[in-house]
């Protein structure tokens, strides 16, 4: 335990400071081609034809590639866990938000690369794009997919449910009834190091794959998938990553440039501007949550009813995924012994959206917090002792049935309280995080609270 | 000057702050570019109530500039851009889509600058506000000038980040003849005089009037800085500000 | 064209209007100024051209022809840190790490120009710089540090394996 309480020294602080830490963008490789992609001018669009014949004949370019190029063009991040793919790396037939990648173009410097570009034809016949996925269920709404609005794969639904105790009762037996709608929005993330890829292909056969990617095994099996290759040609070299914050979860630079790698024989860096981390990136996705729940004059609460909209952007992703995580968080950091979640997935002709920062909980726990303080403002009630009284404590449910062993609620909010100079009744001040008893126990939570306090997971 | 001739194809370097992002990203080929280096334009001279002003003066020279040019100056970006950026590149800047620019424009014009140019025709001077009117495009400032005022004061809205460019400024200054001038940054896509107000607070003397009468000679859009009607807004407060510093200053 | 690079005289090729930061990475293989943005809006390309802060960016070759550039790597080395380097070490300033080139060259010339710990002459000096993990409290806090002359140039070699016996505190000036 020597290391608990000491100043241990960053092992990579030296190397920050003189300079010499070396990231993607400086690794440095002989005969390196420079990369730049066609990117889609329209949110919502069919391709109607696309020539790279020109590009192709360019001085300087060594490689072009299109879906065609692609051994398995469609897939999902989620495409290992039983979630289907529905991503193509290359647009094909059409482009489902503005910035999607249609082709890319190797070259011998940037410069060629860019003009390239300009010799590729494509005609698009633009489509009425859908941004408000409020809307998404409307008769005549623009289609994102052809198979409906909606994620359909949350098993035999087409939405994240979370059923618990008995809400319809909840509702009756409530003095009050206290609604709020939250629209956090999106979020680019903007690491100052933009996406980067530089891929070698080796002597022996194998890619090796210099990636700024904040999650090398899902870039790995990425890559592996769309070029189906095996694990085993790929030596993947990373760790050094110039912020990501989540953005650098989706594998955005790597696969691309590992086809133009393999189509060119030589090796490829792929360094995207700021403009491009901008439009095409991933960002944070924008939330709707509709929150209504069942309060006693009291303090109290007896039930919630929460309906949320995702937004994935053109593609699924790791959407569903964050959604399960809000619907298994959105109760916050209470005990509400009856609720009942609907949360969909739904498509839009934005950005495909991702992780950031407590990906699907931050967006909930915003909506949470903001409805605790209306809660309290309604009931008038001091919103620290609104929130203490219905804090998790052992033994606790989280909506999921997931039974609390050491939730620190209470602790943290007294602390918090005494930081902020925030007087509480003694009462409040002598709270802890043991099982619920006495006032805190009322008959409402009886039920649902574990008998044997968590202990049985331990 | 016979380098840049009428201009026609020519790509001015000064400073290279605004023009540099433009060649990074391909969209600017430049067939010839005249470098402004070590002309001997980078000078400021104040001599018999007259401030002259060479075209590739640093952004940051201006900082030791009468007011409201010395404010103005001081919350262009950042200190390195300030060192770089050069007070011909900021006035001849193009507006761009997303924001105005040109942020020295408005304090030149309260002032009531004057600009030496070149270009067809050969040399002439010329208000600051005729300058800009005619779009500067074949024209190479060489330098500025104009009589030191009695006093300046300039208001703007807080950036959120030293990149930002000015959502909002008011520029007050009393001329050597003891006649007030009004002028505003980012309520037009370029840089311009508030006659309304100035006639306003000539006559009645009311900064509140004045105010409400800015809003005559603004082009208000909404941009990533600001809405049109934020905008709306806060020009009547800061032409008050300015005005009260004005007075305050005189 | 020439330029003096953290003392090294550079024979170049690259084209007139190219920048600083493509001269620097891409022809002399110089990495520490970083390609964030490339329209001078971050400050991780900042360089020091002739002792002054410069977005290199932002700078075309052809108007510093013959000039002394100094980046990270000319400030000094592991065994000998600048003032800056060390208190960016010592007080965890630096986090992802792409930032703190043109924070430490920014800090750099600050210090060097007899710039105090004081909180908003800081702030303005670094005003071009961010840094998007959002360690400013440290970073201001090394500044203000290096300002006042309060840290150790001779850093101790970074060692993350506790070593059996020896005393926890690997980091001069920690408390122990």
């Amino acid at each position: 335990m020597k290391a608990v309480g000491a100043r241990l020294p960053r092992y990579d602080g030296l190397a920050h400071v003189t300079g010499r830490t070396t990231y993607v963008d400086d690794v440095r490789v002989p005969r390196t081609l420079w990369t730049k992609a066609l990117r889609s001018p329209h949110h919502s669009a069919r391709i109607a034809s696309l020539d790279t014949s020109r590009a192709e004949q360019h001085p300087g370019v060594r490689a072009v590639v299109t879906h065609e190029d692609v051994p398995k063009n469609v897939y999902g991040h989620l495409e290992a866990l039983g979630v289907p793919g529905d991503e193509p790396l290359l647009a094909e037939g059409e482009v489902r938000y503005r910035g999607q990648p249609i082709a890319a173009v190797a070259a011998e410097d940037e410069a060629t690369a860019r003009e390239a570009l300009e010799l590729i034809e494509v005609e698009f016949e633009e489509r009425e794009p859908l941004f408000d996925i409020r809307k998404a269920f409307d008769p005549g709404a623009p289609t994102v997919h052809e198979w409906g609005p909606a994620f359909p794969h949350f098993g035999p639904h087409d939405h994240r449910r979370v059923r618990k105790g008995d809400v319809d009762a909840a509702f009756e037996r409530a003095d009050t009834i206290v609604e709020g709608v939250y629209r956090p929005g999106a979020i680019e993330h903007v690491p100052l190091e933009p996406q980067v890829a530089l891929v070698v292909p080796e002597a022996d056969g194998r890619l090796t794959i210099y990636s700024c990617t904040q999650a090398m095994y899902f870039s790995m099996g990425v890559v592996a998938q769309h070029l189906q290759l095996p694990l085993n040609r790929l030596k993947f070299v990373g760790g050094t990553v110039g912020g990501g914050f989540g953005g650098k979860v989706d594998t955005a630079s790597e696969t691309i440039a590992a086809l133009l790698a393999v189509k060119a024989g030589r090796p490829v860096k792929w360094r995207w501007t700021r403009e491009e981390e901008f439009l095409a990136s991933s960002t944070r996705a924008p939330w709707h949550i509709e929150l209504a729940d069942a309060v006693t004059k009291d303090g109290w609460i007896l039930g919630r009813r929460t309906l949320t909209l995702h937004d994935a952007g053109a593609y699924t992703r790791f959407s569903s995924y964050g959604l399960t995580k809000h619907a298994f968080h959105h109760s916050g950091a209470y005990t509400i012994p009856n609720v009942h979640f609907d949360g969909y997935v739904l498509y839009s002709n934005r950005v495909p959206t991702t992780a950031m920062r407590g990906f699907g909980v931050t967006s909930v726990s915003y909506a949470v917090e903001l409805h605790m303080t209306r809660i309290a403002e309604v009931l008038g009630i001091d919103p620290f002792e609104l929130r203490l009284r219905n804090a998790n404590r052992i033994g606790d449910t989280t909506p999921n049935l997931v039974v609390l062993k050491d939730p620190s609620t209470v602790p943290v909010m007294l602390a918090a309280a005494e930081r902020v100079g925030i007087e509480l009744a003694p009462e409040y001040r002598a709270m802890t995080s043991e099982p619920r008893s006495g006032e805190l126990l009322p008959e409402h939570l009886a039920g649902a609270v574990s008998r044997t306090n968590g202990k049985e997971a331990g | 000057m016979a380098a840049f001739g009428d201009g026609a194809d020519v790509t001015v370097v000064a400073g290279g702050t605004i023009l540099m992002p433009e060649l990074t990203y391909g969209r600017l080929q430049p067939a010839r570019a005249l470098l402004l280096t070590r002309t001997g334009l980078d000078t400021m001279r104040r001599e018999n109530g007259t401030v002259h002003l060479g075209a590739t003066l640093p952004v940051a020279a201006l900082e030791d500039a009468p007011e409201p040019l010395a404010s103005a100056a001081r919350h262009v970006a950042d200190p390195e851009v300030r060192a770089q950026g050069t007070v011909g590149g900021n006035l001849c800047a193009a507006h761009a889509a997303e924001a105005p620019r040109g942020d020295l424009q408005a304090p030149l014009i309260a002032l009531g600058a004057r600009i030496r140019s070149t270009g067809s025709g050969g040399e002439r001077t010329q208000p600051v506000e005729e300058f800009l009117a005619a779009a500067p495009t074949g024209r190479l400032v060489l330098g500025i000038e104009f009589e030191e005022p009695q006093a300046g004061a300039w208001a703007a809205l807080d950036r959120p980040h030293a990149h930002d460019y000015t959502a909002l400024a008011v520029s007050a200054c009393r001329g050597a003849d003891g006649s007030d001038h009004l002028a505003a940054s980012g309520a037009a896509p370029r840089g311009i005089r508030l006659a309304a107000a100035e006639a306003a607070y000539a006559e009645t003397g009311d900064a509140g009037r004045a105010g409400r009468d800015a809003v005559r000679d603004a082009k208000f859009a909404d941009d990533a800085l600001a809405s049109t009607w934020y905008r709306e807004q806060m020009l009547p407060v800061l032409v008050g500000r300015a005005l009260s510093q004005l007075e305050e200053a005189a | 064209m020439n330029l003096t690079v953290n003392g090294v005289e550079a024979r170049l090729v690259s084209p007139p209007l190219a920048s600083l930061l493509h001269v620097l990475r891409e022809e002399l293989g110089v990495t520490s100024p970083k390609a964030g943005c490339q329209q001078g809006g971050c400050g991780a390309c900042t360089v020091l051209v002739d002792g002054e802060p410069r977005r290199s960016c932002l700078v075309p070759l052809a108007t510093i022809e013959g000039a002394r550039v100094t980046t990270v790597e000319g400030l000094g080395r592991p065994d000998d840190l600048a003032p800056v380097q060390a208190a960016f070490h010592e007080g965890y300033a630096a986090q992802c790490g792409f930032c703190t080139s043109g924070m430490l060259i920014a800090a750099h010339a600050y210090v060097e120009r007899g710039g105090t710990d004081e909180r908003g002459a800081i702030l303005e000096a670094l005003g071009g710089h961010i840094c998007r993990c959002t360690g400013y409290a440290k970073i201001v806090a090394a500044v203000s540090a290096a300002a006042r002359g309060d840290v150790a140039t001779q850093a101790v070699e970074a060692s993350y394996e506790p070593v059996p016996g020896e005393p926890e505190v690997l980091v001069k000036g920690s408390p122990a």
